[in-house]
């Protein structure tokens, strides 16, 4: 279980002055073996929600804490996917998968056998000698994928890992990820701003809102699982389009707030 | 004769097939300019001639004179020992030096400064200096080759550092990776590419130092050459020694290629940029 209570984080802005909170007051459970999506638009602090909780950044004030730990940085409990996959060009699709492993000084054969396995589970056998360089966007996040998963991590923290992705490339990964996820069901936080992949993907949807980034509300997905078999016919579900809806709703009245208190804000 | 495509290339005769290998290799227009500039020198000496401007023809009878007369390879050693040891002096201190500034603050704020002041000064007004400090052996030959050369391969190294992606760094930290694991594993093969093509600059600027000094400081080796067949108004024997310095500094930027394809192949050459991404797809 992760406990988020009272997070705070503000950056300063530029030469030190305007300085923008970008989390306030921010709290929030994370079940066991849940899937939960982070939906918010762009400087709502859902990115800096997710550094903070895999260790790369440290916040003002509150506490995280996994399991009753709490977090003082990067952990083995934790692994990331990336939004720009982040994979080490000049290593090949088994080194990078494999390079979690490697840090943390698993052996040559172990960790071999180990990122062979996940190559295959996320589809790419038959690319271990491949260079980034020579794949595609959605192959590149595969190995991405594959990489987070190999360490066996009990959380999976996802920064928009679709987000740079083609319609199709980016559907085709969502359903990828609903069938991996449904076999091994480990904790994941997700960050999107597309409503659809929040609610396709989730068992809640935490809906945030921008400066200051804080939880506007969070809405539960009682749609059944496993989903990944029949992806289509979820998402043309009345259930499923009675929350994006409402979700799209929600956002576009922040939105509207936004620009109110932009104006208030150019006025005064 | 209009065989532009492969498939209708095999139906082509032998020799025909050999023309188009010739007309399609980049070797090929290199050797046809420099016939044009060949032929255009030629020309020029013939109608400016006299004593000063020796033509292409004497020019090439003379290089290969030269390169059978063993005071050209003398020269050549004794030039060539300044100019190896400052270069290697130059890559040892300067890619540590480099790439710690491109990583830490305190390093950077120690020396950006008198890098920046290096970079702009003209080096050979540093020789009277170094003649009134060292004298004029082969130290001070060093000395100059050294000057040269590492300030272009420190602010290669440290570009090199700073232009790593830093979510890669990011991602290593966020799988536990220490300082050192980072360096090993991230920071320095990302930084690869641009230390190599570092080295290969500070290669050409060791050359160009290496006859600079002996030019205008200590008239040995290579540049004593120059200076004396310009005493004795020997032109052709002059150029001939040019064109070997040219085919020396060729040799070299060509091997620190090589080197560079080898030590870095995931970097994009800029043969590969040219040809779109035909690598890609390989």
């Amino acid at each position: 279980m992760i406990e988020i209570t009272g997070l705070c984080k503000a950056f300063a802005g530029r030469r030190g002055i305007g300085e923008v909170q970008a989390i306030q007051d921010l709290s929030l459970t994370v079940h066991d073996h849940e899937f939960l999506t982070i939906l918010g638009p762009s400087g709502c602090g859902k990115t800096t929600l997710l550094r903070a909780l895999a260790g790369l950044v440290d916040w003002d004030e509150g506490e995280i804490s996994i399991d009753g730990k709490p977090v003082r940085g990067p952990g083995p409990e934790r692994s990331m996917v990336f939004q720009n996959f982040a994979l080490l060009p000049w290593a090949t699709v088994l080194n990078n998968v494999a390079f979690g492993l490697e840090l943390r000084g698993v052996g040559k054969k172990e960790r071999e056998e180990k990122a062979a396995h996940l190559i295959q589970t996320v589809g790419l056998s038959g690319f271990e000698k491949r260079l980034p360089g020579e794949l595609s966007g959605g192959m590149q996040q595969r190995v991405g994928l594959a990489r987070a998963l190999a360490v066996e991590p009990e959380v999976l923290l996802m920064d928009e890992p679709f987000g740079a992705l083609d319609e199709q490339t980016r559907r085709l990964l969502q359903e990828e990820l609903l069938r991996i996820w449904e076999a091994n069901r480990i904790t994941v936080i997700f960050i999107t701003h597309s409503m659809e992949e929040a609610v396709l993907l989730g068992d809640r949807v935490v809906l945030m809102s921008a400066r200051p980034g804080k939880i506007q509300e969070i809405v539960p997905v009682p749609l059944a699982r496993p989903r990944s078999a029949d992806v289509d016919r979820v998402s043309q579900s009345e259930e499923f389009v009675a929350i994006t809806s409402h979700l799209w709703t929600r956002l576009r009245d922040m939105q509207h707030e936004l620009q109110h208190r932009g104006v208030e804000a150019v006025a005064s | 004769m209009s065989g532009g495509q492969p498939a209708s290339a095999a139906r082509h005769s032998l020799p025909a097939r050999v023309w188009r290998a010739v007309v399609d290799s980049d070797n090929f227009y290199r050797l046809l300019t420099l016939l044009i500039i060949g032929v255009a020198w030629q020309l020029l000496a013939i109608n400016a001639g006299g004593l000063l401007i020796p033509s292409f023809t004497d020019t090439v009878i003379a290089l290969v004179e030269l390169l059978f007369d063993p005071v050209l390879w003398e020269a050549l050693l004794i030039s060539n020992q300044a100019m190896i040891i400052g270069f290697a002096i130059s890559v040892v201190i300067g890619i540590p030096l480099g790439l710690a500034m491109g990583r830490f603050r305190a390093a950077e704020q120690f020396s950006d400064v008198y890098l920046n002041i290096l970079l702009v000064t003209p080096i050979s007004t540093l020789i009277p200096l170094l003649v009134m400090s060292v004298g004029i052996g082969l130290a001070a030959r060093i000395i100059l080759v050294v000057f040269f050369t590492f300030i272009m391969i420190i602010v290669n190294s440290r570009a090199g550092v700073r232009q790593v992606d830093p979510s890669l760094i990011e991602m290593g930290r966020s799988f536990g990776a220490s300082e050192r694991q980072l360096w090993q594993r991230i920071i320095l093969p990302g930084a690869m590419p641009a230390v190599m093509a570092g080295i290969r600059i500070g290669l050409s600027r060791a050359v160009q130092g290496m006859v600079i000094v002996e030019l205008l400081m200590v008239s040995v080796g290579i540049g004593g050459l120059i200076l004396r067949y310009r005493g004795f108004f020997q032109a052709d024997k002059l150029y001939a020694v040019i064109v070997v310095i040219v085919i020396e500094a060729l040799i070299l930027i060509s091997l620190a290629r090589w080197v560079e394809r080898r030590v870095v192949p995931w970097a994009p050459s800029t043969s590969k940029r040219a040809s779109g991404n035909r690598g890609a797809t390989r």
